[in-house]
């Protein structure tokens, strides 16, 4: 009996650990549906997916970012410059394909200029990328003069469309969830960047390149970030130079929250999607019952500083169990 | 070498953007202007900068510089400051809050040099002028006509600037006096702060319809916001009869009118303060005037009259 009980623990304490994240979302789940009944409908979730799809898009990014001990802090702008600009193609030309290209292109090529000034140029990630910052929102407001783009029908596609009954920006959601996923999980690359960010005088002792790898997962988050420019001025239905302002905030709490350590080595692309929806749940159902614009805020706040502490707290105690057991031993 | 070319960029960099302006100061004998932007980043405040830049054209003994106050109290402060020390004649000033700004505009005042609150006006600065439209009767035109036009009983959702904003705060209490106050019988189903921007709106508006099976009027402070709620609902025939508002008359909102989208905007037009910001700080550099207050019209547009508009536009190249 004693053996069940201890194996019952143990098996709780497993899932805890591995699971908490979606038991959190579970419990969101139930608690919201029973606060509002039409929270669980198909149309709801359906739209609260479409909601998170640019910010968890952009979280993927910071993911791989922060696992490897960066971070990203121009996406929000980088997404306006690469957004504008492709939207802008798309008028003067009428070809999507185009448009998406230069989207990506913009956003990679701003995401090797982060690289770059990391690798080379060995500036903190936290000072490149808020530098980065400044310039693609100034080069985006420059290029429209400050001025939104309108009337880009047939642009609206990707973000306003739907494939089957999924809304669009889910499937690219959906798409960019396997590959972060294959990417983090089955991949040398994933493995190397576990590695940085876990101990990164380890890693170079142990082989791996790690500015080549740095610049690697920039480049990712590049395409990732160009994606997401498209996905968003398509939504809007318009060219915003001043839109997705302070979304990689949005992207990191996602992140934080679904697990990702802040101090590197540790993340999911699972975690990060829980993440992402225990924000967009949690904006949904404080909408869907409106509760007032300023409350919204301290919650939002409350559960960024919750999730944190949790994160340092299980860390800690996992800490604790590693010394315990050595001492036993 | 390589710290040599990096101090080399640098100090290039630092120049660049003052030869590529041309704020060296010329000293050809021209009136020098500061016109002092809330944030270059908001569209309407970026749509009258570039308005004062244009107007600014016609008149050869006047040079004005932009400058961008970024949203911050702090900048624009400091902005004003600047302008002070590098003795321009005349500083026009669109306050992002105006009390903050208050204590700088009497500043300028002090130090003998022409100031103008735009958009929206610092009130009761003695020795300054002004040039503003009225927030809280943009919004009336629109509130009374709500009275006659949302349904017995209606649902309506409202859509907020914002909190501080002085024309967000007085265009919510036009909507509360103007509409609500006479209309005990409509419910607000929804009531957020959407910050001037259509995304947020969006979200807004999903989850509003989600929570709700009937809207029957989108109440926004701004046109942007007004958008963001119709291109939730524009596809869904639900609502189609819903009825929307919003104020500033821009591109967008003028071809949602066309469309039968949208039911009506209050024209805050750029051009119009523009105009008479640059004949106001005319007359008070020649000393035609001493001091000026004035406002401009704020037109309602409607399905009636929104041809102009779009044809206004498409004169300025928004469309």
């Amino acid at each position: 009996m004693k053996i069940n009980s201890t194996s019952l623990n143990q098996s709780w304490n497993t899932i805890k650990n591995r699971y908490s994240i979606l038991l959190v979302l579970l419990f969101l789940i139930v608690v919201s549906s029973l606060v509002n009944p039409n929270f669980l409908t198909g149309s709801n979730m359906s739209n609260v997916s479409r909601q998170i799809s640019v910010t968890t898009i952009l979280a993927f990014g910071e993911t791989l970012l922060i696992i490897c001990g960066l971070i990203d802090l121009s996406s929000g702008s980088v997404l306006a410059l690469s957004g504008i600009l492709s939207v802008a193609v798309f008028k003067a030309t009428g070809s999507l394909p185009l448009a998406f290209a230069v989207a990506i292109i913009v956003a990679v090529f701003c995401n090797f200029i982060n690289g770059l000034m990391v690798t080379k140029f060995k500036t903190p990630p936290f000072i490149a990328t808020l530098a980065m910052q400044a310039m693609a929102r100034g080069a985006a407001l420059l290029y429209t003069n400050g001025q939104n783009i309108y009337q880009i029908e047939g642009y609206t596609v990707f973000g306003q469309g739907f494939i089957g009954f999924i809304p669009t920006p889910v499937v690219f959601l959906l798409i960019f969830f396997f590959l972060t996923w294959y990417l983090l999980k089955h991949t040398r690359f994933g493995r190397s960047l576990f590695a940085i960010g876990g101990n990164e005088e380890a890693a170079i002792a142990s082989g791996i390149n790690v500015n080549r790898n740095k610049m690697a997962a920039f480049l990712v988050n590049g395409v990732l970030v160009g994606v997401a420019g498209v996905l968003f001025m398509s939504r809007v239905n318009a060219g915003l130079p001043n839109g997705a302002i302070n979304y990689e905030f949005q992207a990191l709490t996602a992140s934080i929250i679904g697990g990702t350590s802040f101090t590197g080595g540790i993340g999911t692309a699972g975690g990060t999607v829980a993440g992402a929806f225990i924000v967009g749940f949690l904006n949904n159902i404080m909408n869907l019952t409106n509760v007032n614009s300023y409350l919204q805020q301290i919650v939002r706040g409350a559960i960024i500083a919750l999730a944190v502490i949790y994160d340092i707290q299980s860390k800690t105690s996992k800490q604790k169990k590693k010394l315990g057991n050595i001492t036993e031993k | 070498m390589k710290k040599l070319l990096v101090a080399v960029l640098l100090a290039a960099l630092t120049v660049l953007p003052v030869m590529a302006s041309g704020q060296s100061d010329s000293g050809d004998g021209k009136y020098k202007v500061a016109y002092i932007a809330r944030a270059q980043a908001d569209s309407f405040a970026a749509w009258l900068a570039n308005s004062v830049k244009e107007e600014a054209d016609k008149y050869p003994d006047i040079d004005v510089k932009i400058f961008d106050g970024q949203a911050s109290d702090d900048m624009v402060n400091s902005l004003i400051e600047n302008a002070i020390v590098n003795k321009f004649d005349a500083i026009i000033i669109q306050p992002n809050n105006g009390e903050s700004q208050r204590p700088y505009a009497e500043k300028v005042v002090a130090a003998g040099i022409v100031c103008i609150t735009t958009n929206a006006r610092i009130s009761g600065i003695a020795g300054a002028s002004s040039v503003d439209a009225d927030p809280y009767e943009q919004a009336a035109i629109q509130a009374r006509a709500a009275v006659e036009q949302v349904p017995q009983g209606g649902n309506v959702v409202v859509l907020k600037g914002p909190p501080g904003n002085f024309h967000a705060d007085e265009r919510r209490k036009s909507w509360e006096m103007e509409f609500f106050a006479k209309r005990p019988d409509v419910t607000i189903v929804g009531e957020q702060i959407a910050n001037w921007n259509k995304d947020e709106a969006m979200s807004l508006m999903e989850d509003w319809v989600q929570a709700n099976d009937s809207i029957d009027a989108i109440v926004s402070m701004n046109d942007n916001m007004a958008a963001g709620a119709l291109e939730i609902v524009k596809d869904n025939s639900k609502f189609s009869d819903i009825i929307a508002y919003g104020v500033d008359g821009t591109a967008e909102a003028c071809l949602l009118i066309k469309d039968g989208l949208m039911t009506s905007t209050t024209l805050q037009s750029a051009y119009d303060l523009a105009e008479n910001l640059l004949s106001v700080v005319n007359q008070l550099l020649t000393g035609e005037a001493t001091q000026i207050d004035t406002d401009i019209d704020c037109p309602m547009v409607t399905i009636d009259n929104v041809d102009e508009y779009i044809e206004m536009h498409k004169r300025a190249g928004a469309l």
